[in-house]
């Protein structure tokens, strides 16, 4: 085929061209170590890549929600656990003072200590995380349990709705608890129970013990409760720490470039350069001129 | 002419052949890079012979004319693959000027904003009544917003960067059209004898060549020479040294038409099928036009979901006054109609919301709230109706604002509150919702929110009237939201249909990864399609000069041939008067 000198210089032009864009293409993959910088370089895998990282986006948070979730439930069940032990104290204590050899002294100074157990439940259902309070329902902000120190009267100002926290798509968990029903009216027992005490009143003592022995049983369902809630969110976590590793691969997998292929890639792209730019210039040079 | 004199007849008709050969071989020369050029050869034919005394004798040499290597069909090919890979080159440009809109990697891009949004709902449900939280929402919200505003508005920039190529394009055209029409008249006039006007050919053919780039043509040559250039429908831009103009015009002068004469107007636009029209128009009626219905439409179907959720909720304090965001243009009119001018008529339905009072210190009044129905029976209820029921409660006020939009006030010493609105027509008002607006240019954070953060509704209503600031319920409604599926309108768009509304059941963030997707996907197929159109332009331009173009050593080996055959011309006549000098001295 004849070819006109035209020809040749065009296709020179052309080659060139093309090798500089390759060789630009290779150098922003090794300088920025993506596979991926415009859209159009792999439009599937970016796609997939939004997802991913807006699974993993997800996946943090949920990390962070659960965090705060089991610092709560850490709280309750460290507070519920005392109550208990207040609770076996007191019950104790009235199984001693219903006996008969007791005197009304000994039951004068029992009186005090069940207040003082009294006032000490009060406190520690006053329980608080970083300002909220853990056993007032959704009335975070107050103490949900008063005391009246004439009456002796503990009123419960906080509601029924349990804070509640999302751990998952689909999952939420309780981690506040609704005072009223985790309580009861265990502070009117115990109050009963000092009453029963000042005033030598056996009766009233075990009517009062076999209150506490209630409480303490309800109390214990609630700890076992927040046991298994917990062992409920370590097991999330611990999902959620699986998938965010796997979810970090395969990101890795498909956004990021392999280092060693990319430097390969651009050195070929060089020398494929350099081999075009050689024979393009021996080529430019040949003339009939130089003969004639 | 006989004897001798016949000799220096030919000798002189030699050195003249040789001569225009040589000429020729310069011009050929002289014109190597020229493009669009083709070669031209001198043809020479041997004269006519006569008879003379029994023998029969030639008579020399003479050109006949000059021709002109061209291969029209090839050429024809050759313009036609060009308008092509024009109209690809400029879809490419414009594809990665998109595709640089929809950047992914930096930290600002819109789906890194969405997920973090509802990451913020998150920490609000963690911690409803905490201050730092409600801010952070607050502030990314506006933040989320511009950026919407900002995409919106490059793409309406790029659509009108669009439509003043096309505009000057159309100059272009008309300019070249009248060129053309001009050299017909002239090649017409050069060849009125039997010669072939081959520059002006050449220089038609590159003008031919230079109107396909802009758009597509079919070109025919009648018998007198002119060359008839037609474009799409049918529509003659050149005849013989007529020339047709194409001008803008339609309803929003972006429509491409064709003046015929006597008055009469052809729309192309639909029906250009290459050159830098037609990407231009792709790209203006068909690919960005596409991108931006679905990014409002995107943009309305999240402010909708958000809102709708939020409406339902309270913050950590009832309100003073409060002023819808969307505005109806007919007060009288049914609100769930389009007549009624609201932005979300079609989401409002029949059912019924509460508004509770409360006074100076928090109690609920009236021990309930009020109940309003809306229903479409009886004429329907329209926004007079609204305020009429609204403000016949004890101790709040209602009006309609000039624009009208509904204002709620409570009068010193009260508050109100929502709550259970099912027929959604808080949200469709703007009263207690999130965001504004209804498109991806318009959205933004509604001011009540930003005069103060505690009007973020993450809690809700309870039966008794009383809300609690450690309550998360409508926070973790929304937070919800972020993986619920809906229908949200996806657009297909057609330079001769129009737009048509389709529809796509997926998440907010999912939509928009397809979208983004689907971006990528067009850029990537445009590019191979240019390449590879680039590869045939190549081929083609080859073959082409194979037949027309300058080969430098041909002309060289012409120029020796040339001069040799005049070198001997010449010593013809040397000899020839040699013998006639011969002859003359003979005594």
């Amino acid at each position: 085929m004849r070819v006109a000198n035209k020809t040749i210089y065009d296709i020179i032009k052309f080659n060139l061209g093309n090798i500089t864009e390759e060789l630009n293409r290779a150098n922003k993959v090794v300088a920025t170590g993506k596979r991926i910088t415009e859209l159009s370089d792999d439009p599937v895998g970016l796609t997939q890549a939004l997802n991913i990282r807006s699974s993993l986006s997800n996946i943090e948070q949920l990390g962070r929600n659960i965090s705060m979730g089991r610092s709560w439930l850490t709280a309750s069940e460290s507070a519920l656990t005392q109550v208990q032990n207040q609770i076996s104290d007191a019950r104790a204590l009235c199984v001693q003072m219903a006996t008969a050899t007791t005197g009304s002294a000994e039951r004068a100074s029992a009186a005090a200590t069940v207040q003082n157990t009294l006032e000490e439940i009060v406190s520690l259902a006053n329980t608080e995380v970083n300002g909220r309070y853990i056993f007032a329902g959704s009335k975070t902000d107050a103490a949900p349990f008063s005391r009246d120190n004439d009456t002796n009267v503990v009123t419960y100002n906080g509601d029924n709705k349990a804070f509640t926290m999302k751990i998952g798509r689909d999952a939420t968990v309780e981690v506040g608890s609704d005072g009223e029903a985790v309580f009861g009216d265990i502070f009117t027992t115990l109050s009963d129970l000092k009453d029963a005490l000042e005033a030598d009143d056996v009766s009233g003592i075990q009517a009062a013990m076999s209150n506490l022995d209630t409480h303490f049983d309800r109390i214990s369902t609630k700890i076992s409760e927040i046991g298994s809630k917990m062992l409920r969110m370590e097991t999330k976590e611990k999902i959620f720490q699986d998938l965010n590793i796997t979810n970090t691969e395969r990101l890795s997998k498909i956004e990021d470039a392999d280092i060693t292929e990319a430097i390969m890639d651009l050195k070929a792209k060089e020398l494929a350069y350099k081999a075009a730019l050689a024979s393009s210039a021996r080529v430019m040079q040949l003339s009939l001129v130089d003969y004639l | 002419m006989s004897g001798l004199g016949l000799v220096f007849s030919i000798a002189k008709d030699a050195v003249a052949a040789q001569r225009y050969g040589m000429d020729v071989a310069a011009h050929n020369i002289a014109n190597v890079n020229t493009p669009g050029y083709s070669r031209q050869s001198p043809v020479c034919e041997a004269k006519d012979r006569f008879k003379y005394g029994g023998l029969i004798l030639g008579r020399g040499v003479k050109t006949t004319h000059i021709a002109r290597s061209c291969d029209q069909f090839i050429e024809n090919q050759l313009m036609q693959q060009k308008s092509s890979f024009s109209c690809l080159e400029q879809m490419d440009n414009y594809m990665q000027v998109l595709e640089g809109l929809f950047n992914e990697n930096s930290g600002n891009s819109i789906s890194a904003m969405l997920a973090d949004f509802w990451n913020l709902w998150h920490d609000i449900a963690n911690n409803p009544a905490g201050a730092s939280e409600r801010i952070g929402l607050y502030e990314h919200s506006i933040s989320m917003s511009e950026q919407f505003n900002a995409l919106s508005a490059d793409l309406s920039q790029l659509e009108t960067d669009l439509s003043n190529a096309v505009s000057a394009a159309v100059d272009e055209i008309n300019q070249i059209t009248n060129e053309i029409g001009l050299i017909n008249n002239e090649i017409v006039g050069m060849e009125a004898g039997k010669a072939t006007a081959n520059d002006l050919r050449d220089k038609r053919n590159t003008l031919v060549s230079e109107l396909a780039e802009y758009i597509d043509v079919k070109t025919f040559e009648q018998s007198n020479g002119t060359l008839t250039v037609i474009t799409a429908r049918g529509c003659v831009l050149v005849h013989g040294n007529d020339s047709y103009d194409l001008e803008l015009g339609g309803d929003n002068g972006d429509r491409v038409k064709w003046q015929g004469s006597g008055g009469a107007t052809a729309d192309i636009t639909g029906y250009i099928t290459s050159g830098k029209l037609d990407g231009w128009l792709n790209m203006r009626d068909e690919i960005i036009a596409k991108y931006k219905l679905d990014l409002d439409a995107l943009a309305k179907e999240f402010i909708w979901t958000v809102n709708q959720q939020h409406s339902q909720g309270v913050g950590l304090e009832a309100f003073n006054t409060v002023t819808g965001t969307y505005a109806v243009s007919d007060n009288g009119e049914e609100l769930g109609t389009v007549d009624s001018g609201l932005d979300y008529y079609n989401k409002i339905s029949d059912g019924v919301f509460n508004i509770w009072i409360y006074d100076s210190s928090g109690a609920v009044i009236g021990g309930g709230p009020t109940v309003i129905t809306v229903d479409s029976d009886s004429g329907g209820t329209s926004l007079t109706s609204i305020k009429d029921a609204i403000d016949a409660v004890d101790n709040i006020s209602a009006t309609i604002t000039t624009g009208g939009r509904l204002k709620i006030d409570a009068d010193n010493g009260y508050t109100f509150a929502f709550s259970g609105d099912t027929s959604n027509v808080l949200a469709a008002l703007g009263i207690n919702t999130f965001f504004t607006g209804a498109t991806a240019g318009g959205i933004g954070v509604n001011s009540k929110i930003g005069s103060d953060n505690n009007f973020i509704g993450a809690a809700q209503i309870d039966d008794d009237g009383t809300f609690a600031s450690g309550d998360n319920t409508n926070a973790l409604a929304i937070a919800d939201l972020q993986y619920t599926s809906m229908d949200i309108p996806q657009w297909t768009c057609d330079r001769i249909n129009g737009c048509t509304e389709g529809n796509l059941t997926t998440t907010i963030e999912g939509y928009y990864h397809a979208m983004a997707g689907s971006i990528g996907i067009k850029a990537a197929s445009i590019s191979r399609s240019k390449a590879f159109n680039e590869v045939m332009v190549n081929k083609l331009s080859e073959i082409r000069d194979s037949i027309s173009g300058v080969s430098l050593d041909e002309e060289m080996t012409n120029l020796i041939k040339f001069q040799h055959a005049y070198a001997a011309a010449a010593k013809l006549i040397t000899v020839s008067d040699e013998m006639l000098n011969t002859l003359l001295s003979v005594k």
